[in-house]
């Protein structure tokens, strides 16, 4: 189940994203990044795409920015918009995900990059939760 | 803290910025190893990442860091500000046509591609030479280098620490606008506060005068990521303890530190690059439309200021000269009468500094001041300073309406995204003449003229 909410930022946007463990904040938190977004994430492309990925990071917070930062390079290079998140391997901070993707005509995000700003991946009652910050 | 904090701010600005958490980035930027004298915030102060945004910090080098989340990810974001010795009443007839031309030649949008496809042969020109490269292909009039901070070309750029992924995002980007607040404007020039200066400047009461705001794109973006991810391990091998991981940073004469600096300064002359061909871009529109209809519509260009940069300068400090690392996050540069890196023309006037409001609302031309130098490593505000967020301001202002109501007032709008356009709106903005007047009344900035919008085009 995806799990966020947007907050308050003055200049730029954040949002609370949920988790029963990582690979599910992962998942939620590429899923919350697109939904943000998403009033331009519009493509009539039927074919789907399926494309692997692996990110590393020092530490979960680096993962988590890297792996971010990974699905906006991907519209804002190549112009894809991704649809589904899959991570199949996550370990000592390193990730191997597939992605759906399908080609847009142009990029569709707003946002510049995903920040550090405050970023601290908790644990609470029922897994975990980070805020992320987002340059638009 | 190493060292205080000051902010420059009225009452009600001072209640503004105790809105977010302005005032917490502030003090953390207090905390940087080598930070002298105080950490600064400008009156439009407000909540960024790392650093406030309205916020300028100078470490002593060589010891002092630099902070590439303290340059942030548009890199040398700035504004230029062109000038015609055209009145806005024989303008105003074509000002529709204008409009449509310069939203038609001047892609926005923050993949945006424009007409140059940069091999990687002319990739590292233009990120060694900046505007510079853009004058041997045609792209400047007479004075535009002149009239450009850095004169277009940050020294010390080496692309030889520029990624290939950072290359990739900005080859198709020169001559875009981006998204954002990003924006190109025709304005009126509304008042002139200071007639002599502004004559040397070029700008006369009731002409028209255009402004381009927008920065690195997304080589910018990458430049700053890739260091600012790299950095995450590297400061802590230099023992760097820090309260927000976007503020990570090393030593400027460290290998680390400089290779970001020639890195950033790649995305710096890139950005210079871009709004010069946006320039070219909107003379040509202008004459599309105005060729053989107004005489000597020429548009010259006032100056070119960065307003997101880190840059190596010496001030003076407690009577003796400093080398430093003058990070300015949406502040700008705002030297004074006198200083040797002025053009011979500017030298005793000071330097323009340039004065983006927001949407719909009037924007400044403010000259540099001693008093700066003394104060604030000639620094100055940026513009007016955010004070809603965006989820905010979409919520409570419809993109459509706004545009409407715009027109009524006589201001044209371009804009791709009306969900973008909401998050613009002049009410989620403070009062950037308030903000002005802050600057003025406290000597780091004076008045010179006022513009206000005739049209807007919107990345």
């Amino acid at each position: 189940m995806m799990s966020f909410e947007e907050i308050e930022h003055t200049a730029d946007r954040a949002f609370r994203v949920t988790g029963h463990d990582m690979v599910a904040l992962l998942e939620n938190a590429a899923r919350a990044m697109q939904a943000l977004d998403g009033d331009g994430a519009k493509t009539t492309a039927e074919r789907v795409e399926t494309r692997e990925i692996a990110v590393e990071g020092v530490d979960g917070e680096s993962l988590l920015v890297n792996w971010l930062n990974e699905i906006l390079y991907l519209n804002q290079a190549h112009h894809l918009v991704c649809e589904q998140f899959h991570i199949d391997e996550l370990k000592d901070h390193r990730l191997l995900a597939r992605v759906e993707t399908r080609e847009c005509d142009r990029t569709y995000t707003r946002i510049k990059a995903v920040t550090f700003h405050n970023l601290k991946i908790r644990e609470t009652s029922e897994g975990l939760e980070a805020e992320i910050v987002v340059d638009v | 803290m190493r060292v205080p904090a000051r902010l420059y701010a009225d009452e009600d600005l001072l209640d503004a910025a105790l809105l977010d958490n302005s005032i917490v980035q502030l003090v953390n930027t207090a905390t940087l190893p080598g930070v002298i004298q105080y950490a600064i915030a400008m009156p439009d102060i407000h909540q960024g990442y790392g650093f406030p945004i309205g916020g300028v910090v100078a470490t002593r080098l060589p010891e002092g860091v630099i902070s590439p989340g303290g340059v942030g990810y548009d890199i040398n974001c700035g504004v230029r500000l062109l000038a015609l010795l055209v009145s806005a009443k024989e303008v105003r007839p074509y000002l529709e046509d204008i409009a449509s031309r310069l939203y038609a030649n001047c892609p926005s949008g923050v993949g945006a591609h424009g007409q140059l496809h940069l091999s990687n042969t002319k990739m590292d020109q233009v990120l060694h030479e900046g505007s510079c490269w853009m004058s041997g292909q045609g792209y400047t009039s007479c004075d535009d280098l002149d009239r450009t901070e850095e004169f277009g070309r940050i020294p010390g750029a080496d692309a030889a620490f520029v990624s290939d992924r950072a290359r990739e995002r900005g080859r198709n980007q020169l001559g875009t606008l981006g998204a954002g607040n990003h924006f190109i404007e025709v304005d009126r020039v509304a008042e002139v506060y200071d007639g002599a200066t502004a004559v040397r400047l070029g700008i006369y009461e009731d002409n028209v005068a255009v402004q381009i705001h927008c920065g690195s794109r997304g080589l910018g973006h990458q430049i700053c990521e890739d260091y600012v991810g790299r950095f995450q391990k590297t400061a802590r091998d230099y023992g760097i303890e820090l309260p927000d991981r976007e503020l990570v940073c090393v030593p400027f004469d460290s290998n680390d530190g400089q290779e970001y600096f020639r890195a950033m300064a790649c995305a710096a002359n890139f950005a210079f690059a871009n709004r010069q061909l946006l320039a070219h871009l909107i003379r040509g529109s202008f004459g599309e439309v105005l060729a053989g209809k107004i005489k000597d519509f020429e548009l010259h260009q006032v100056y070119d200021i960065a307003h997101n940069m880190a840059k190596v300068e010496e001030h003076e400090l407690n009577g003796r000269s400093v080398r430093v690392c003058v990070h300015r996050k949406g502040a700008t540069r705002a030297f004074g009468p006198g200083s040797s890196v002025l053009p011979d023309d500017l030298r005793d006037l000071g330097q323009p500094v340039l004065i983006p409001g927001s949407m719909g609302t009037a924007s400044h031309v403010l000259i540099g001041t001693r008093a700066a130098m003394q104060q604030t490593f000639g620094s100055t505000c940026h513009g007016a300073g955010r004070v809603m967020s965006r989820a905010r301001a979409r919520k409570m202002v419809s993109g459509t309406a706004l545009r409407e109501q715009l027109r009524s007032r006589g201001i044209l709008i371009c804009a791709g995204s009306m969900s973008g356009l909401a998050e613009e709106a002049p009410a989620a903005y403070k009062d950037v003449s308030r903000v002005v007047e802050v600057v003025h009344k406290l000597g780091i900035g004076r008045k010179i003229a006022r513009l206000e919008p005739l049209a807007v085009i919107k990345g």
